[in-house]
């Protein structure tokens, strides 16, 4: 008997979590498996269960440490799947951005997994969570990985897409064809989409000045038009898969933020919250303020200093923050030395650390990385 | 007054098979579970859809005149297959258009009670209740978005009957494989009953592999 028929004639139901939280699972790609779905969402509520999946997790991260055959990125997979399926609603306390930047930072150098498209994924994914995905794409360009996939090709042209760039979008599947990327089909399929949309386009004419340049910071202007746009592409492009929520992690909001304008003249005058600000443009010397104000100390501003990057050597040291609830937390394992060889460190943080770490890692993906690997 | 009232509430052999085939997708103006699918599961692009109210929910009704039409004799078939009680099982696949694979499998599962199917009459299900039990698996079919993989490919469906050996193939139908998918992930939704029919549905589904295109 085949399973499926197996499995409507038994009396086995499906449990029903899925729909009745379905507002808080985030849909995946690859789809989920619903029982683990069903469980992690149990979880929610239910302590034991909540122990049980914190256990699952520790032996999965064990896992990756102690793994001795020649396919290092398998545990880290499943790691990654894993987390995945236990916290359905994603989200900055995951730790799922942080075990993907920790797993491709382990392999970036190895040759073994350049043209692995499982390894790529992880890119991939990595890069939908990161609020400007191009830095991730330069890298991956620099670093040959992954071109022998159309995966590749698609994923960086609809990025391109998103910021208008739409000679680059096009320049880079004609790339992907002419390179033969596998599969092909899907690769022209994709194409022929893309030429479809970009005829729809209302600006079809102009065309962006600063094509090569890095990623140009923006102040809430471009990146408002750029979201909109990458909603209207991905909602077109995969279907019902409804990602809108999903944007809403993926690209924080930015807002401009006008007060700095006082602190160039040494003022601590308050940010002008008058009401006829917007009405008068002001006389000639106040719209000409930027190109006649003398330059002066930034006296009452401080920028955070940026941790110094960690330096990763030849062999894997990644360093994994784990998650842990208060009512889970335990006195950390006392490690015998002499059976560490490998240099991966567990280290128990609360959901705040996580949450941290996570925006950092979403504005600035590569910031982790030895600064001999970033591209020029 | 009173016979009407009971009339439309004892569901006979040919009512509950009206029923059940609308519950498949019938005749030219209405949408069940086939355009639910294929509008769900982006099969067809939105845009190939117009809305329409039946049973108090909104349904997407193909423009495609070539799917439509499709739809529609398969339907009228499986509706005469059901009244004869024959109809075990319907199908829909859902496969990937550049490779043939099987991606997602519908089924409904069909329990014709032969006692009552004998004598023609059954006990009591109003039709309120029954469509209850129809939007409730729309509804599923929708939600289904949570859990099934993204189809971000082109595809293209075939509808499979599962008969009685008894059963000749028709002129436009063909013998085929069950058309399976290797070690599926399923997931059972909710089952909905005439009292003369009950049809389970189950969704199977490939599991996407880190390392598949």
């Amino acid at each position: 008997m085949d399973p499926e028929t197996e499995f409507l004639s038994s009396k086995r139901q499906t449990g029903n979590e899925w729909e009745l939280f379905k507002e808080n699972v985030r849909p995946l790609k690859r789809g989920r498996n619903v029982d683990l779905l069903n469980h992690a969402l149990k979880a929610r509520t239910n302590d034991q269960l909540k122990k049980s999946l914190l256990e699952n997790r520790r032996r999965l991260i064990e896992a990756i440490d102690e793994y001795q055959g020649d396919d290092p990125l398998q545990p880290w997979l499943d790691c990654i799947k894993w987390v995945q399926e236990a916290f359905p609603p994603g989200g900055d306390f995951s730790g799922l951005v942080l075990i993907y930047e920790q797993c491709v930072r382990a392999f970036w150098h190895s040759d073994h997994y350049k043209d692995d498209l499982r390894y790529l994924k992880v890119w991939l994914e990595y890069a939908e969570h990161c609020s400007d995905a191009e830095v991730i794409y330069y890298f991956l360009d620099a670093n040959d990985i992954g071109k022998t996939h159309s995966a590749y090709y698609i994923a960086y042209a609809l990025h391109m897409e998103s910021k208008s760039k739409m000679k680059a979008a096009n320049d880079l599947l004609n790339l992907g064809i002419s390179s033969n990327a596998q599969p092909i089909e899907k690769l022209r399929d994709a194409y022929k989409k893309f030429l479809a949309r970009s005829m729809r386009r209302p600006n079809a004419t102009e065309e962006e000045l600063k094509e090569d340049d890095l990623p140009v910071r923006s102040f809430g202007t471009v990146l408002a038009r750029g979201e909109s746009q990458r909603q209207a592409i991905k909602t077109f492009e995969l279907g019902r898969n409804k990602l809108k929520q999903d944007q809403v992690h993926r690209t924080p909001l930015s807002i401009y933020n006008d007060t700095n304008m006082d602190v160039t003249r040494g003022h601590h005058s308050k940010p002008n919250t008058g009401s006829n600000s917007w009405h008068t443009l002001g006389g000639r010397a106040e719209r000409n303020k930027e190109n006649n104000a003398m330059p002066a100390k930034w006296t009452s501003h401080k920028i955070p200093q940026r941790p110094v990057p960690r330096i990763v050597g030849a062999v894997a040291s990644a360093q994994i923050e784990v998650f842990v609830d208060e009512e889970c937390e335990e006195k950390p394992k006392v490690h015998d030395e002499k059976d560490r060889t490998s240099s991966l460190q567990l280290r128990e943080l609360d959901g705040r650390n996580i949450k941290k770490e996570t925006e950092l890692l979403r504005e600035n993906p590569l910031r982790n990385f030895p600064s001999n690997s970033l591209p020029r | 007054m009173a016979s009407r009232t009971v009339a439309k509430d004892i569901i006979t052999l040919r009512g509950s098979a009206a029923i059940v085939s609308e519950f498949f997708g019938y005749a030219a103006n209405s949408v069940m579970f086939f355009y639910s699918i294929l509008y769900n599961r982006g099969v067809y692009p939105e845009e190939s859809f117009a809305k329409v109210k039946k049973y108090g929910l909104p349904m997407l009704l193909t423009q495609d005149e070539g799917v439509k039409s499709f739809i529609t004799n398969l339907t009228a078939q499986l509706s005469e297959w059901l009244e004869a009680g024959k109809l075990q099982r319907v199908v829909m696949v859902i496969m990937s258009k550049a490779t043939n694979e099987v991606l997602e499998r519908w089924n409904f599962s069909i329990e014709t009670d032969s006692h009552v199917f004998e004598k023609g009459v059954s006990r009591e299900k109003s039709d309120r209740e029954i469509m209850r039990e129809i939007q409730a698996i729309m509804r599923q079919i929708a939600s289904s978005i949570t859990y099934l993989p993204c189809l971000d490919e082109p595809c293209v469906f075939d509808v499979l009957a599962y008969t009685d050996t008894d059963v000749a193939v028709p002129f436009t139908w063909i013998e085929s494989d069950p058309k399976l998918i290797a070690n599926p992930q399923m997931v059972k939704l909710h089952s909905f009953d005439t009292k003369i029919h009950k049809v389970d549905t189950l969704v199977s589904y490939k599991n996407d592999e880190w390392d598949e295109q």
